[in-house]
């Protein structure tokens, strides 16, 4: 075995797991992996060019971002370790505190403390859908967005199967903002 | 077995329509509210997810799949979550300088993002009105969370505390 390339392994199944117990969700990371990998194990250009593509292809960014930066780092045993450090630490605490939670299910403390829940989580969702909505319409609001979203809550409203409505979407898209180059 | 299976498809179907962890919450719900889990067990898993460190999307895809089926739920739900964003990505990587010019793709995901944003939106006020507090507490528990939310107060503490004032006012 390679001496300094399963050095770099290890560096990294560090730093992730360091990244995934500080921070609080996917998106809280890239700021902080963004201190932790920069001119360490890849360029900022690199950095940035990881943040694109996380954005851009489905599936959970936090994860894409670690296996970007764990493939500039260390290749594909470098995706994997990047992978396994950021798996880990939400894995471990979730299943325990399922565990745990599924003990309380009938007490009635914990029916009250879902009902309290409930608001705020409603109110983060739409947090959150405000951000992503923000984020996807970048500096000015965009009337194609608009008109997709419009449509999309009309398919919702008369209970089209989501992702046909998110697939429709997508080919909107494709047909709207067409070939643009970036 | 039969519903281990179910599990991971959905997972890989969710993974394959949302651009980003917390965007999955709104097609998650519709694909496991009443069907796998209940309501409750629903809200329970997205506050716990953004309370605890690390990825929300995972831990929420994890509840659910332990609430199904314990811990072989569990990581049934976390295979079907990963699956679909690690062979895009060790694909991406291999064809990563042809994939850059296909804009078709950024396009599709461009389209994508606000549909996501309005089932979402529907989803928060489903679970608002399944809730069960839609009285003037839900309704002061909800809009206050909001704006403490705009205000940049970390989601973790507004969740628990929210939690906590049902504790007082509404058991």
């Amino acid at each position: 075995m390679n001496h300094t390339k399963f050095a770099v392994w290890l560096q990294l199944l560090q730093m992730f797991l360091k990244v995934n117990i500080l921070s609080p969700s996917g998106p809280a990371s890239v700021g902080f992996l963004y201190e932790e990998s920069v001119g360490k194990i890849m360029t900022e250009e690199q950095f940035v060019e990881a943040v694109g593509f996380s954005n851009v292809l489905p599936g959970s960014e936090a994860l894409k971002l670690a296996m970007f930066v764990g493939y500039a780092a260390g290749g594909i045993p470098g995706v994997m370790s990047a992978l396994l450090g950021a798996i880990l630490p939400p894995t471990v605490l979730m299943l325990l505190v399922s565990a745990v939670l599924q003990q309380f299910q009938h007490e009635n403390w914990l029916a009250g403390f879902v009902a309290g829940m409930s608001p705020a989580v409603a109110a983060l969702i739409v947090f959150v859908s405000w951000e992503l909505f923000r984020v996807s319409s970048r500096q000015k609001i965009d009337r194609r967005v608009i008109f997709i979203a419009l449509l999309s809550a009309f398919a919702f409203w008369a209970e089209i199967p989501s992702p046909f409505v998110l697939l429709g979407a997508g080919i909107l898209g494709v047909i709207l903002f067409g070939r643009r180059s970036y | 077995m039969d519903h281990l299976l179910q599990l991971f498809l959905i997972f890989i179907k969710v993974n394959l329509l949302s651009t980003s962890g917390p965007a999955s919450v709104g097609l998650l719900y519709h694909e496991v509210v009443g069907s796998y889990v209940t309501e409750a067990q629903f809200v329970q898993a997205v506050g716990l997810s953004s309370v605890l460190p690390g990825s929300d999307a995972l831990q929420l895809a994890m509840y659910i799949g332990y609430a199904v089926g314990g811990i072989p739920g569990g990581l049934v739900a976390l295979a079907g979550s990963i699956l679909p964003p690690t062979l895009i990505i060790l694909g991406v990587t291999m064809v990563l300088h042809r994939l850059r010019r296909e804009a078709w793709l950024s396009s599709f995901v461009e389209g994508l993002a606000p549909a996501i944003s309005v089932l979402m939106l529907f989803t928060a006020w489903k679970i608002f009105e399944k809730g069960g507090s839609t009285g003037w507490e839900g309704w002061t528990i909800g809009i206050v969370s909001l704006a403490a939310m705009f205000l940049n107060a970390p989601a973790r503490i507004v969740v628990v505390v929210a939690g906590i004032l049902g504790v007082y006012f509404l058991s």
